[in-house]
């Protein structure tokens, strides 16, 4: 059922760009302009959450090691107008997040562009969308 | 921590045995676990007897209560509007109904991270809550609560208490919790530049400046305007600020990075720009860096100030009970305007959301701001406003849907002249949801690395 109401949703949501963000705080001070990121890996969690959603994957590293990044999105207020619901986005899902790190160096990012494998898109939240031409 | 008879009815809170001992525990780390004690919202029922006052704002479909209490607001719907489902909210969902006399609400959607008191009492998500509200006289309202969670209690169980009208109290003030405590431990850092008092205490507005008449022009109403008993336009309603990018910039301005662009919304100087005093201009470009996005108050989840609050990407809810307008944000702030003719608050009290009082011209609503205290910043990028601030914002409804909002700046302590921006609010049909901003505000520490980094690095070139 849940996986139906994802597809659901996910029809529904073609057409979008991305999602109007609100913003509480400047992503360009905290995140890297020169640090753009591309990551494939698994979601372990989505954070509902206000001023802004998080979503936690798990990536294989240079290495071989898996490391755990942390992704920010819009709030959760806005992914709830957009029909989401928490339960929504289920562990072990396999996204392709693009983005900025922090400044900080840790291992945490802004996301931009959020794809399943096949392309499709999930939803972003990125900032950098003008919402003077929404 | 006081003592006190209780307002627990009859017996001891029936605790499953679990959470009896949980709620030992809590009671034991009570300093550092209360919710309060990190200024997180406080939660229904909890909320209504702080010791904090609130009012009551009453209109056929809906009773809005603001609190002083860090500028929380609730709001109970009467019209028959269903429960959203699927979300929850720190301060939950209240339905009421009236039974004769008395105002029963339904309070549901919680989450479990609210306490019913400092003692640690506590409940899960499943918390239903039926609030009664009888007016016993004119000046107290008896309260009661049924109190129903079957994860937490083996029954349902109830407390009961009398409100008391602060009879001599003609408006409530501020307490912001986590800004107040950030003041105190020195995380949130005093700007002598644009904090009352500051430095020159005594700022001279030059008599020009007053009652300016900007070149710019207001569009006028289109046809019939919905209407009060009263004759006034009738302003309620869900609206989103059409802000073009205005919590970014407020002159028109490109996407930079992920800074999103603008499209202006200065209408007078004509040029579209910002008639900064020299200093200001390079205050501004100082914290455009990264290192001073940690000291734009709202990263820190404090209110944005005015005119701020009503262009930041977020929607807001207007209520027009009789003698006021009342604007609720749903990022957790809100201005109670009150529309009786009152003087401004002495000079020396100061508040984020200043001292807001209305009029009407004509259909127009008018609201004078003083009285604020110069913490906040005009957006992101860090444009200016100081303690000297004084906002006239004109709300003119132009449609069912449509209210033009402008509002003349005039703080001679930054600008050369007054200022003035405007933008349409367009109605929406949602309901405001819950922004709770401080409580899962994840952001700030990776900020102040940035600062602290930044001033590590001053220091050691020093």
């Amino acid at each position: 059922m849940k996986s139906f109401r994802l597809v659901a949703i996910l029809v529904a949501m073609i057409g979008w760009a991305v999602l109007p963000v609100a913003a509480h705080h400047s992503f360009s001070a905290e995140y890297d302009s020169k640090k753009p990121l591309k990551l494939k890996g698994k979601v372990t969690e989505m954070k509902w959450a206000n001023p802004h959603a998080w979503i936690y994957i798990e990536v294989v590293g240079k290495s071989g090691k898996i490391e755990k990044w942390a992704w920010e999105t819009g709030g959760a207020n806005a992914l709830y107008r957009r029909g989401w619901r928490k339960e929504d986005l289920v562990a072990g899902t396999v996204l392709v997040i693009d983005g900025f790190q922090a400044r900080n160096g840790s291992n945490t990012a802004n996301a931009t562009s959020i794809t399943f494998e096949d392309g499709k898109r999930l939803f972003a939240g990125s900032s950098s969308q003008n919402p003077a031409t929404k | 921590m006081p003592a006190g008879k209780g307002v627990v009815q009859g017996g001891p809170i029936p605790y499953q045995p679990w959470a009896a001992a949980k709620k030992i525990e809590n009671a034991k780390n009570r300093l550092t676990t209360d919710p309060l004690a990190t200024c997180y919202m406080p939660g229904v029922p909890r909320i209504m007897y702080m010791e904090f006052p609130f009012q009551i704002f009453q209109t056929p479909d809906h009773i809005a209560m603001t609190f002083e209490w860090s500028q929380i607001h609730r709001t109970i719907y009467t019209n028959g509007a269903p429960a959203p489902e699927g979300i929850d909210f720190w301060m939950g969902d209240s339905r009421g109904r009236w039974e004769g006399d008395t105002l029963v609400v339904d309070v549901k959607n919680h989450n479990d991270r609210t306490w019913f008191d400092m003692a640690g009492n506590f409940h899960s998500e499943a918390l239903h809550l039926v609030e009664r509200y009888t007016m016993r006289d004119a000046n107290t309202i008896a309260y009661e609560v049924t109190i129903e969670d079957p994860k937490v209690f083996t029954k349902p169980w109830a407390i009961s208490m009398t409100l008391h009208r602060q009879v001599d109290a003609d408006r409530i003030f501020e307490y912001q919790c986590q800004a107040e405590a950030e003041e105190a431990s020195g995380a949130f850092e005093r700007d002598l530049k644009t904090w009352y008092p500051g430095p020159s205490v005594a700022v001279q507005t030059p008599a020009e400046w007053k009652d300016v008449q900007t070149a710019w022009k207001a569009p006028a109403p289109q046809g019939e305007l919905k209407r009060m008993a009263d004759g006034k336009p009738d302003l309620q309603g869900y609206f989103m600020p059409d802000g073009g990018g205005a919590n970014y910039g407020l002159g028109k301005h490109e996407v930079d990075f992920l800074t999103p662009g603008g499209r202006g919304v200065i209408v007078d100087p004509p040029d579209g720009t910002l008639p900064m005093q020299a200093w200001a201009k390079v205050e501004a470009e100082n914290r455009k860096t990264p290192e001073r996005g940690y000291d734009d108050p709202t990263a820190h989840c404090f209110v944005a100030g005015v005119p701020r609050s009503m262009y930041v990407p977020s929607p807001l809810q207007i209520v027009q009970p009789p003698g006021y307008v009342v604007v609720l944000h749903e990022r957790m702030s809100w201005r109670a305007i009150p529309l009786d003719g009152r003087p401004h608050l002495p000079d020396h009290l100061r508040l984020w959301q200043g001292d807001s009082i209305g009029r009407w011209e004509g259909d127009t609503l008018v609201v004078d701001t003083t009285n604020l205290n110069g913490k906040a910043w005009l957006n992101e990028v860090g444009e200016i406003v100081s303690h000297a601030e004084r906002v006239v914002e004109r709300f003119t409804p132009i449609d069912a849907d449509t209210i033009h909002y402008e509002a003349t700046v005039s703080d001679p302590l930054v600008y050369t002249r007054p200022w003035t921006i405007a933008f349409a609010l367009n109605r929406q049909k949602d309901e405001l949801l819950e922004v709770a901003c401080h409580e899962d505000n994840q952001d700030l520490q990776h900020l102040k690395e940035i600062r602290d980094e930044a001033r590590a690095k001053t220091r050691s070139q020093s």
